[in-house]
């Protein structure tokens, strides 16, 4: 299990190391989001702004306005959750001649209902339809510590506005050192050819369980990482579909507009099959401490076991 | 340098016009806003802002940003001005396809912030001055933001962050115009203090009601609070912020909204509504019609002109009229540049020195670093090169540049090709040389002789009635072509300057409103004089106005 702020942490001092113009901003978590080391190491381009998150977004767009790149963090909850105006008229809206939008990327921790004690008021789980809605943005959602190093890396190879999300639980590792991440490309982590699970974030090494134990019962199930929300990688869905027959998507987020949704936009237009989508059904969730997070999960049918469910069901509905 | 007084006046004007313009033209937009500001934008764009109109993005520019980004009229107005694009691409302002959208935009080169949604621009303006001191750059950030918008709390968030920083490189504009869209600012939601009656002047007459620059104090800023349409007082604040250290700097500009357009003036309805088409000629006319008083303060004490000049200052003149006499060109005697170097030192309002001597082309320089911001000499002692010799002298100095007949001279022909550029033209309607003496009646027709020939030669500048004006003669004045008045013994002569200044900008006043009325019988009869009457919502201006058209036979 590792940390996913800990790596955002060290990558961001690597690549402030060899970019003079990274820029970290933060809004009085920059020690929950260890982005405060950052700060330590490069005090002239770590800006700690309060709790006052539209300020953050706003500086630091002013900031990639001035040609530097912005990673401005915080929980989730806290940006889109709160500063949508400033994330749409300030990042994704100004665009300079040429270019879409404005080169800030928002990287949150604390998505979904992982979030567990804090309870329901701090678990963001809309902000990937949020995101989604914004043009120009793009929404990464990483499923471990190696896709965090990686995606954060990208980002700042590649103008423009991005937003990461991070859960706040420590994650296995899914992905090996080697795995390359592009925009807009899903990852295939296993091959199948019954049925398709495409998850995000910490929902991936859910689908890789559902999948195993759907081999032990003979069904041959295809595991897609779906960390590039927008862009949606349409191709590897519509292979999928024609391959599988039938897609199953599972992330930590309300039902409407999240990957869930994604998927479905994208497959009904170019191959339709079934599409079942495990996620909050448009509720809140609540609290739960941290020994007690798998229950949350359940309540809301976020676990590997409604995957074999779901991908069943579409099995029977499919013969 | 010179205040380039009468270059940023006429630039304003110009950008004013081009609002009343595009706006209407749009069908919708924000005037009011746009004029609130106008001084401001002017005082940056004609005078202090580093800028190149042919490299937008010339790295070591000042950042200008329109926080309260509905006056973007006024923003794209001033940028046509100053040559970011021709004047007539204001026609296209919110039309499909226009780089000049409805709230200022990247689209546009030059724009460096896309306003709208107000309170963020202050934060942004943070970032950007945040990055210029990482790169160790010395240019500085301009944001001009509005006494509505300060209702969001995202501006008070930027006002701690900028003072944590101590972002001496960033300079904040307060248009504290005391009008939002749905009322007056201290109706929805006090800066200051609640509001009372309906009537807004309350505010304005009452310093100890002013509560806003305290905030900003508090918040740790170097708060400067100055009258908003002074191009003087704005230009002295920025002048200081720019040398204020360790702090960012407030400059909070009381403003009137719809400034320059009677009916437009306090009047929130003009937030966010355009002028009607056929009212546009009148809102032109009546911008061509801003004027101004200048008292001489030689008509006063002359052994203690300081505080005649004080005495001015406290009296609202616009600026100060300094009549330098040598004892050669005029028998009398006064004072010389010395002296005006020293009253320099007292203020920033603007000096208009006429100076009465002989070979002005040897002395002119001694006058324009004593501090004067229009410098006039006269025609009879001058000819076509001693004068372009003065003419760049004073431009290169930013000062601006006027010439002077006597009642018995006309305007000589040598004079005809500078008028494109003369800032100021003074037809004498007294003998220079001695006080006291009676306006000649004769100036009224030489004056009508003289408009077709500045009509001809592309004359821009300001006429200015100097000799014998009194209360009783202003408003024919102003009916010759007169925008600038010196004001004598009538003036400074009175016991309460004050008082005399009111009532002379009474008179000119009504004469203005007399020629307006003319104008709209004239364009559409008494329909449109009384559509336009109608607009004057505010105060007792309707009354006024109607008495005057009552008096004139138009209605």
């Amino acid at each position: 299990m590792s940390d996913m702020r800990t790596e955002y942490s060290k990558t961001l001092i690597e690549l402030g190391r060899v970019n003079q113009n990274i820029v970290v901003l933060g809004a009085d978590t920059t020690d929950s989001l260890k982005t405060a080391a950052f700060g330590k190491e490069f005090p002239n381009r770590f800006f700690n702004v309060g709790i006052a998150e539209g300020n953050l977004v706003s500086v630091s767009a002013g900031l990639a306005a001035s040609g530097k790149i912005s990673f401005a963090s915080t929980y989730a909850i806290f940006l889109p959750g709160r500063a949508v105006d400033q994330i749409r008229n300030g990042i994704a809206y100004p665009s300079p001649p040429g270019k879409k939008g404005l080169d800030v990327k928002l990287v949150v921790s604390h998505g979904g209902l992982s979030v567990g004690p804090d309870g329901g008021s701090h678990q963001q789980i809309e902000d990937i339809a949020i995101m989604r809605a914004i043009p120009n943005f793009r929404v990464f959602i990483p499923a471990d510590t190696i896709a965090v190093s990686k995606l954060v890396l990208l980002m700042a190879n590649e103008y423009g506005p991005f937003y990461m999300r991070m859960a706040r639980s420590k994650t296995p590792i899914v992905h090996s050192e080697s795995q390359e991440f592009q925009i807009g490309k899903g990852i295939t982590l296993r091959d199948g050819s019954d049925c398709t699970i495409a998850a995000c974030g910490i929902t991936v090494r859910m689908a890789l369980e559902a999948a195993e134990e759907l081999q032990q019962e003979g069904i041959s199930c295809r595991v897609l990482d779906m960390f590039s929300v927008k862009p949606i990688d349409g191709d590897l869905l519509e292979k999928a579909a024609r391959e599988t027959g039938g897609i199953v998507t599972c992330e930590e987020h309300n039902i409407f507009g999240g990957l869930g949704s994604a998927v479905a936009e994208s497959v009904s237009e170019r191959y339709p099959v079934l599409v079942k989508r495990i996620g909050v059904q448009d509720m809140f969730g609540e609290s739960a401490r941290d020994n007690e997070i798998q229950l949350l999960l359940e309540k809301h049918g976020i676990t590997s076991f409604n995957m074999i469910k779901q991908v069943k069901e579409i099995r029977s509905k499919k013969l | 340098m010179g205040l380039n007084y009468y270059h940023i006046k006429k630039n304003i004007l110009r950008a004013r016009k081009l609002v009343i313009k595009s706006t209407s033209v749009a069908g919708s937009g924000h005037p009011g806003g746009s004029f609130s500001m106008a001084e401001i934008l002017g005082c940056l764009f004609y005078k202090h802002l580093k800028f190149d109109p042919s490299n937008p993005s010339w790295e070591n520019r000042d950042r200008l940003v329109l926080s309260k980004g509905h006056a973007s009229p006024g923003l794209f107005s001033n940028m046509a001005v100053a040559g970011y694009f021709p004047e007539s691409e204001l026609d296209t302002l919110r039309k499909f396809g226009s780089r000049l959208q409805g709230h200022p935009d990247l689209k546009c080169p030059g724009v460096e912030f896309c306003g709208g949604s107000l309170g963020t621009g202050l934060s942004y303006s943070i970032g950007v001055a945040l990055a210029a001191k990482i790169d160790n750059k010395d240019h500085h950030v301009y944001t001009i933001i509005g006494d509505g918008e300060s209702d969001e709390g995202q501006i008070w968030e930027a006002a701690m962050t900028a003072s944590k920083y101590k972002l001496d490189n960033l300079t904040a504009f307060l248009d504290r115009n005391f009008i939002q869209q749905d009322s007056y600012t201290e109706q929805v939601m006090p800066l200051d203090e609640e509001l009372v009656g309906d009537d807004i002047s309350e505010m304005w007459k009452d310093a100890s009601r002013w509560k806003t620059g305290d905030k900003w104090r508090s918040f740790g800023w170097n708060v400067l609070e100055i009258d908003g349409h002074r191009i003087e007082q704005i230009s002295a604040a920025i002048e200081k912020a720019n040398t204020t250290k360790g702090v960012p700097t407030i400059i909070i500009c009381r403003t009137i909204k719809g400034n320059a357009v009677e009916h437009m003036e306090d009047n929130p309805q003009w937030h966010g509504k355009a002028p009607d088409l056929d009212i546009v000629p009148l809102i032109n006319l009546e911008l061509d019609s801003q004027f101004m008083i200048a008292p001489s303060i030689i008509a006063g004490d002359m052994t203690n002109l300081a505080n005649e000049v004080k005495r001015c200052i406290n009296g609202r003149a616009d600026y100060i009229h300094l009549d330098v006499m040598d004892g050669q060109f005029v028998p009398a005697k006064t004072f010389d540049h010395n002296k005006i170097k020293e009253l320099r030192s007292i203020t920033p309002i603007p000096f208009d020195s006429h100076l009465m001597i002989s070979e002005p082309v040897k002395h002119v320089r001694d006058y324009a670093e004593a501090g004067s911001d229009i410098i006039t000499v006269h025609a009879e002692v001058c000819d076509e090169s001693s004068f372009g010799e003065i003419h760049d002298l004073l431009k290169q100095h930013q000062v601006s540049v006027g010439l002077a007949i006597n009642p018995e001279t006309d305007l000589p022909e040598w004079s005809y090709k500078f008028l494109p550029t003369l800032d100021q033209l003074i037809v004498m309607s007294v003998v220079p040389g001695k006080s006291g003496q009676k306006y000649i009646p004769e100036t009224h027709k030489k004056m009508s002789s003289l408009s077709p020939i500045l009509k001809e030669h592309n004359f821009i500048g300001y006429v200015e009635a100097d000799g014998g004006v009194t209360l009783e003669n202003v408003g024919s004045c102003f009916e010759d072509g007169a925008r600038a008045f010196v004001g004598g013994s009538s003036m400074i002569g009175q016991n309460n300057v004050r008082e005399a200044i009111r009532e002379f900008r009474h008179e000119i006043l009504r004469a203005r409103r007399k020629v307006l009325l003319e104008k709209a019988h004239q364009l559409g009869g008494s329909d449109l004089v009384n559509k336009w009457i109608g607009l004057h919502v505010v105060g007792k201006k309707k009354e006024k106005i109607t008495k005057i058209a009552k008096e004139t036979g138009l209605i």
